[in-house]
């Protein structure tokens, strides 16, 4: 892989974790992370680099839909479910970027 | 609650000095204090917040917010293991929508004007991702309400339409209540309806299928996935068996499979299909039917009207739904093997934690079914109570639509089951967005629940004295 696919990859990565973070739903934030960490992590092993840039190109409109989904999830989502624990929430607060829910 | 008089004083006073400064907030302001709860819920601000209504009459911007959806109740909310009743809107459905809510709010059929054109394309290309998901072509799949209106508007369509010559139709017991109400209803018009028995493992009985079928058959309806049990029925040799009959049309009740199981309409000879949104994390009241164009199946549609979707469904397309229910499948599709394998290593664990540390649990239906769907039966403990004792858990008995009633589900009694095994199931139902903690939360609390309610319970008493509880007369007379 070359240098600024790879680098390109990383960067998307990381925004498309902490979008995934931002979820105030627990399920959806715990399945968008699982799936962008297990998605990311098999494109940081593709060899094919006409491969590689159709999954950036295609990835990098769903992070627009994430960012959506994820300020309207803050919006309207977010009761904590009893499984919620304290790392679970610091987890979603270490994120830099947080937005925070309106009203919490 | 100190504090809270002393709020409320400040409250008023804010109040007030808005009435006076300015008479244009007043009407705002009322608009936002509405339920005590919602009072309750901005007493409780933290005192930042308290300052700054404190302060003086900013436009209150804060107090509306509050008070736009039902605030977050303090208490923490149970997990949702009902996967099979419905399942949460996926938040990329929820996006694709969103536009079609605002701006593009034209009806799809309007042909004269800009607003039809925009709705119409999105139609179909959500009528594309329908098709591509099932393997059919688009014009095959009419949009409908939901799977119950599919199931409906298939079976009683097909018969009627077919009436003058075919007065037979072949459905199984284990079906949802929709196809055997449907049949139910037709058999009051003077058809002749076969409801198959089912083996112990809720699989249909091949040859008693093919055997049941007559000359004036029109319609095997056998749904995919079973909603109680997860069973998979063998939908590839049913279409088999179904093309070997000339005018013997096969309908599947797929609401529960499609997106989830890989489903080919041409690979399994399938001619009708019901499809249901809010299944595969769509919007609710929206569904689809596939109807094959060639070799033509021809129905009688039920509504009559403006001839949408090729008359077989008259009616405006809720084109928002529609599109919702589009990016649900296309979504589905993309995702069917990576969801599939995450659910099947829950079910797994959900298993195997819970039969590892409780006895006399029984599997209902055979095990190589879809594996979000888990129908447990806890010997010697009621349901219902299981149900209620586990608080913290959204849990099923079995179907959604039969939840208020404390009979036996019918579809364990056509399985075999004796009355105490399908009054004690539970149905663990596993989706996307389920996670390895709450499974094994739910283990946990499930284990604690069976053994404390064992303890209440007389019956187990003696069965761990050795007592063949099957052997009690226990009737005096």
């Amino acid at each position: 892989m070359s240098g600024p696919a790879r680098e390109a990859l990383n960067v998307l990565y990381a925004n498309t974790l902490r979008t995934s973070q931002s979820f105030a739903s627990y399920n959806f934030r715990n399945y968008f992370v699982r799936r962008t960490n297990d998605l990311f992590k098999a494109a940081q092993s593709e060899q094919d680099s006409t491969k590689l840039d159709a999954f950036i190109k295609e990835k990098k409109k769903e992070l627009e839909v994430l960012k959506r989904a994820a300020t309207i999830n803050q919006m309207f989502g977010g009761r904590k479910l009893v499984v919620e624990t304290e790392e679970d929430v610091s987890l979603s607060d270490k994120t830099p970027d947080k937005m925070e829910r309106s009203d919490s | 609650m100190l504090a809270s008089p002393v709020l409320r004083a400040a409250l008023r006073a804010q109040k007030r000095r808005n009435i006076t400064k300015f008479p244009a907030l007043v009407s705002r302001r009322a608009l936002a204090q509405s339920s005590t709860a919602t009072k309750a819920s901005v007493l409780e601000v933290p005192s930042a917040r308290l300052e700054s209504l404190k302060r003086g009459p900013e436009p209150s911007t804060s107090t509306l917010e509050l008070s736009q959806h039902p605030s977050p109740a303090a208490a923490l909310n149970p997990i949702y293991l009902d996967a099979q009743a419905t399942t949460p809107m996926d938040p990329r459905v929820l996006d694709a929508m969103l536009p079609y809510f605002t701006d593009l709010y034209g009806n799809p059929h309007s042909r004269t004007h800009a607003y039809g054109w925009e709705a119409e394309k999105a139609v179909d290309e959500a009528r594309r991702h329908v098709a591509t998901l099932v393997g059919a072509e688009e014009k095959d799949i009419v949009f409908t309400s939901g799977a119950t209106e599919s199931n409906n508007m298939i079976i009683k369509g097909v018969a009627r339409f077919h009436r003058e010559k075919k007065k037979h139709i072949i459905t199984l017991q284990t079906e949802h209540k929709c196809v055997l109400d449907s049949c139910r209803k037709l058999s009051e018009e003077g058809f002749d309806i076969t409801y198959l028995p089912v083996k112990q493992n809720g699989l249909v009985d091949l040859d008693l299928l093919e055997s049941s079928i007559r000359p004036d058959t029109c319609l095997i309806s056998i749904m995919a996935v079973n909603n109680e049990t997860g069973v998979i029925q063998p939908l590839a040799e049913i279409g088999r068996i179904a093309q070997k009959h000339r005018g013997v049309y096969f309908h599947t009740d797929a609401a529960q499979a499609v997106g989830k199981i890989p489903l080919d309409v041409n690979a399994m000879n399938i001619d009708l299909m019901s499809i249901s949104g809010h299944k595969i994390y769509g919007p609710k009241g929206v569904g689809a039917a596939y109807v094959r164009r060639r070799p033509r199946v021809r129905l009688e549609p039920i509504l009559s009207g403006g001839g949408q979707e090729r008359g077989l469904r008259s009616g405006t397309l809720p084109s928002t739904l529609v599109v919702g229910m589009g990016e649900a499948c296309r979504v589905a599709a993309q995702e069917m093997a990576y969801d599939h394998a995450h659910i099947s290593a829950l079910s797994k664990r959900l298993i195997d934690g819970i039969t590892s540390q409780v006895d006399h649990v029984y599997r209902n239906g055979d095990p190589n079914g879809y594996p979000g769907c888990v129908n447990l039966s806890f010997a010697y403990i009621e349901g219902e109570s299981f149900l209620m004792a586990m608080k913290n858990t959204a849990l099923s008995s079995g179907s959604a639509c039969t939840s208020a009633s404390l009979e036996p589900s019918y579809v364990l009694r056509a399985l075999g089951a004796t009355d105490d095994i399908a009054h004690s199931s539970i149905r663990f139902g596993i989706g996307r967005f389920s996670t390895e903690e709450e499974v094994d939360y739910v283990v946990r609390e499930t284990v604690k629940t069976v053994n404390r309610l064992r303890e209440l319970s007389p019956l187990w008493e003696m069965v761990q004295e050795g007592i063949d509880i099957g052997t009690i007369n226990w009737s005096q007379h």
